[in-house]
């Protein structure tokens, strides 16, 4: 009798191992499949109605910690104010090139959207709980006209891109993810790169590849490169913004530099987010 | 653990809640700036409770909603959680728990050992990434989280799901085999 346990147990448990390897094997780069969006949509708007209901614990969750967190930063902020205010009697010059930045970029942070492409906004509703994965399900899908690819941003920033629509939901994975692998370009000395991130660390990513006869210096502007070549084009509209340069270390007898840089989209604490739905499709 | 229909649907109401629990509140708050992972210590819970086929079973299927719910691809989720829950059952087969600290400590290192599992499940799709050292004190932090929260959540789905529960606890007390912490 007890042997007779012992054998369906290690039957079963061989049976989910085997299944487990399977739906890896059947589903890994599939995107979604039809059972996934079936039980998508089922629970979709019970994640929804989760979502909104327990916002107010959430927020209070996020402000005690914000407020925990606001102490430290207080002291440094102190610093960083002294810095800025010594550039900005100091070097005026930098404040003329932040102007002409601005220029080149033509960023609207309150939410210009490259022509061609029609936002869609969403708000998120679930998200990836391990360290090693940076994505989040959003409440619009490919019946609001969101398809896979499409770009997705927020007031701040470039967020990440549409990795696999249901009907009613979309998973977004964010440029913090360690599938993301963005062409980028340094404003405003043009050059380019590939942007890949450090996983575990949503602040950190790194811009690789750059041409090291152009200077990368810190504070400067990253964008999206949007490049378009031999009917080939990025997935991603040109001059999105990204981040800025945090630490740009030079290394001599390189043709090939490196910087990291910080993302201008907080994210780990998305709420509000607008998908960029047509562009180039159309 | 004695699976009779009405076992089975809290079993179910259990699973879903917790998943959607963790997917639309703990998932997206941020405590030191980690967010908490209390699903490892949920699927330790049911295997400390029901032993390693039920601690199996819920881990799978625990993992194929999170998997199904963020358009993921299916399976991996499955995988290491279905192993967390049968390491906890196979503790509870195994040893006697005397201690109201023992789950919560299972909960913390099963904790420590799913996120391992999902990164070594990553790196055997093949990723290719540079890590960061914040990861370790991200992995350190949802741990101790589970800690804490695998304590409340032993509390409550044990009185969930006592009707079901085998061992009664004044039995335990009088069986005097090897412990763990126990004294």
């Amino acid at each position: 009798m007890y042997r007779k346990q012992v054998r369906r147990r290690r039957a079963v448990l061989a049976l989910l191992i085997v299944g487990s390897f399977a739906l890896l094997t059947v589903t890994y780069g599939q995107g979604s499949d039809g059972m996934q969006r079936g039980v998508s949509t089922i629970f979709s708007p019970l994640l929804g109605a989760a979502d909104r209901a327990l916002k107010p614990a959430r927020d209070l969750v996020n402000w005690f910690d914000e407020t925990f967190e606001a102490k430290g930063r207080n002291e440094r902020l102190q610093g960083e104010l002294e810095t800025a205010r010594e550039q900005a009697v100091g070097k005026k010059a930098a404040l003329a090139e932040n102007a002409q930045l601005r220029k080149l970029l033509e960023l609207d942070r309150s939410g210009a959207i490259p022509s061609g492409y029609t936002p869609v906004t969403g708000r998120v509703i679930a998200r990836s709980p391990t360290v090693w994965f940076a994505d989040v399900t959003i409440d619009v899908g490919s019946g609001d006209g969101v398809e896979v690819d499409d770009p997705v941003v927020n007031g701040d920033g470039l967020v990440g891109t549409v990795e696999a629509v249901t009907g009613g939901s979309a998973r977004v994975t964010l440029i913090a993810d360690h599938s993301s692998a963005i062409s980028a370009k340094i404003v405003p000395s043009g050059t380019q790169g590939v942007m890949k991130p450090t996983v575990g660390d949503p602040e950190d990513l790194v811009v690789d590849f750059l041409d090291s006869e152009k200077l990368v210096g810190k504070g400067q502007s990253v964008v999206t490169a949007g490049w378009r070549a031999q009917g080939l084009e990025s997935g991603y509209p040109p001059n999105l913004p990204i981040g800025e340069v945090v630490e740009a270390p030079l290394r001599e007898q390189e043709a090939q530099q490196q910087v990291h840089i910080r993302p201008f989209a907080n994210l780990r604490d998305l709420d509000l987010v607008q998908v960029l739905t047509g562009g180039a499709r159309e | 653990m004695i699976l009779t229909p009405n076992i089975l649907v809290r079993l179910v109401a259990i699973l879903v809640g917790g998943v959607i629990l963790q997917l639309s509140f703990f998932s997206q708050v941020t405590l030191f700036n980690v967010t908490p992972d209390l699903l490892p210590a949920l699927v330790v819970v049911l295997g400390l409770l029901g032993g390693t086929l039920t601690g199996a079973v819920c881990g799978f299927w625990i993992g194929f909603l999170l998997d199904c719910l963020l358009i993921a691809p299916l399976g991996g989720a499955s995988l290491v959680l279905l192993a967390t829950g049968y390491l906890a059952g196979l503790f509870r087969e195994r040893f006697e728990i005397h201690s109201s600290l023992v789950p919560p400590l299972l909960c913390l290192g099963l904790t420590l050992f799913a996120e391992l599992g999902y990164g070594a499940v990553e790196l055997m799709l093949g990723a290719d990434v540079q890590l960061s050292a914040l990861l370790i004190k991200d992995t350190l932090l949802k741990a101790v989280f589970a800690f804490f929260g695998g304590w409340a959540i032993y509390l409550g789905v044990r009185r969930a799901l006592r009707p079901a529960l085998v061992e009664d606890p004044a039995v335990q007390r009088s069986r005097r085999r090897p412990t763990v912490l126990g004294i």
